[in-house]
């Protein structure tokens, strides 16, 4: 059993290294707002946002429509979204150039965004 | 109660266990045809990892929770209805399609109910499509029962090895069909068979596919039950769940659905039914989106099967903070 597992580890991580070699990730170029409003449109295909803000380092955007507010960050070369009340997304801090959003979801309890320490929060009040 | 020898209670070999090699160099394959551009195969160091420790992780949980489904199927079989010769190839032919079609409805079942969702869901966890995805298997199936549905199989006669080995026969199929780098099958494979073009509906995300294609080995019992969904040309698939997850932590890809049941049972206990067994995605409010809500939305734009336009050029200018 032991060697069955130390067998199994090995070849996990020789296999994991090989990936990392090939590089044949997805690209995922910096967001620009065309990019988050394609990609909010496939997640929340009901919500139209108003307004797109794009996040310092360009890995992240959030959008609002309305009373509520939809975040978008990249994950590995994916993306993960979700939707909150506006409200709760006003109600974040910004502390050393981050702002992080708690989202009460499992799934993905918080959501970091890079955002200027002398940007206005929430991004509203920057349009 | 009937008695049997060991070599009808233990399988002699496993399917499984015998297909590691060659599912470790299908991946180096896929991994390498993509590196070399002649194949489309996408694979990210951390989701790679997360993929292959969540199927060293699904052997080991297996082996904990092994004994239970062990011991019925054996109590069953000793009660069996008939005597099935292992030796006879019509009793090959007859686990095949039954086997198969328990698979079709664990699976069904394994989507379409949250408690069992809760067990099934970190296989669709990834947002990519590889070999390596094929074995993001479950740590917590054991504990969810839904071994129970082939118990019928030891209760009627076929012997535990039997089943334990086309089960394993079933896996080892389905690890090929996770793939990008083969587009379609011949037409009359993709007729009869689950292929990759058929089990990347399965994987996507995207409204129409959602809740399509659940088959095994045979596509049969979705065109056959209604959840038979072809992959179209034009609705590229998406991969991952509904809501993807926010990082690669492999523990909240196990866990974070049955998390979600704790914690919705505990805040509104008298709707326990619901968040037990409704679909993913219920909720007492209708605040939640379930598949079926989803695939409306997708149907009243849309139209039931039309894939979506391109989407419209931003209107806004974008702003910087």
């Amino acid at each position: 059993m032991l060697y069955q597992f130390l067998g199994s580890a090995i070849a996990v991580a020789l296999l994991v290294a090989l990936a990392a070699w090939a590089r044949i990730a997805r690209p995922t170029p910096p967001l620009d707002e065309a990019a988050a409003r394609r990609i909010l449109a496939d997640e929340y295909p009901q919500v139209q946002p108003t307004q797109v803000w794009i996040a310092a380092d360009a890995a992240a955007a959030l959008a609002r429509a309305g009373e509520a507010a939809l975040l978008l960050r990249r994950h590995g070369d994916g993306y993960t979204a979700r939707k909150l009340p506006w409200t709760d997304l006003a109600a974040a801090k910004v502390d050393k150039g981050r702002v992080t959003v708690d989202i009460r979801d499992i799934g993905a309890p918080r959501f970091t965004l890079a955002w200027p320490a002398d940007a206005a929060w929430p991004p509203e009040a920057a349009a | 109660m009937k008695s049997a020898p060991d070599h009808l209670i233990h399988a002699a070999f496993d399917p499984v266990t015998l297909a590691i090699p060659f599912f470790v160099l299908a991946v180096i394959l896929e991994v390498l045809l993509g590196r070399f551009g002649k194949a489309k195969s996408n694979y990210e160091t951390r989701d790679t990892l997360t993929s292959l420790t969540l199927g060293l992780g699904s052997t080991f949980s297996g082996l904990l929770t092994f004994g239970v489904p062990f011991a019925a199927s054996l109590w069953l079989y000793q009660h069996r209805l008939f005597d099935i010769p292992m030796t006879a190839i019509w009793a090959w032919v007859a686990i095949f399609f039954l086997e198969d079609a328990t698979y079709y409805w664990f699976h069904r079942i394994a989507h379409e109910r949250r408690f069992w969702w809760a067990s099934h869901v970190n296989h669709h966890s990834s947002q990519h499509y590889n070999l390596s995805t094929a074995l993001r298997q479950t740590w917590t199936g054991g504990v969810a029962g839904t071994w129970a549905l082939w118990l019928p199989l030891a209760f009627v006669g076929f012997p535990p090895a039997m089943i334990a080995i086309q089960k394993g026969i079933s896996l080892v199929y389905q690890f090929w069909i996770h793939t990008e780098t083969i587009g379609r099958m011949p037409r009359w494979f993709e007729a009869v068979f689950n292929t990759p073009s058929h089990h990347r509906v399965h994987h996507a995300r995207n409204p129409v596919y959602l809740d399509r294609n659940y088959a095994g080995i045979l596509i049969i019992w979705d065109k056959l039950f209604g959840t038979f969904q072809p992959e179209l040309d034009a609705e590229r698939p998406r991969y991952g769940l509904v809501r993807n997850l926010g990082d690669f932590n492999i523990l909240r890809a196990v866990f974070h659905e049955w998390i979600g049941i704790g914690r919705d049972l505990v805040r509104q206990p008298r709707h326990a039914l619901g968040w037990l067994f409704g679909p993913p995605g219920w909720s007492p409010d209708g605040s939640r989106e379930t598949s079926a809500q989803l695939k409306a939305e997708w149907a009243g734009r849309h139209g039931p099967t039309a894939p979506p336009a391109p989407s419209a050029a931003p209107a806004v200018e974008p702003a910087r903070p």
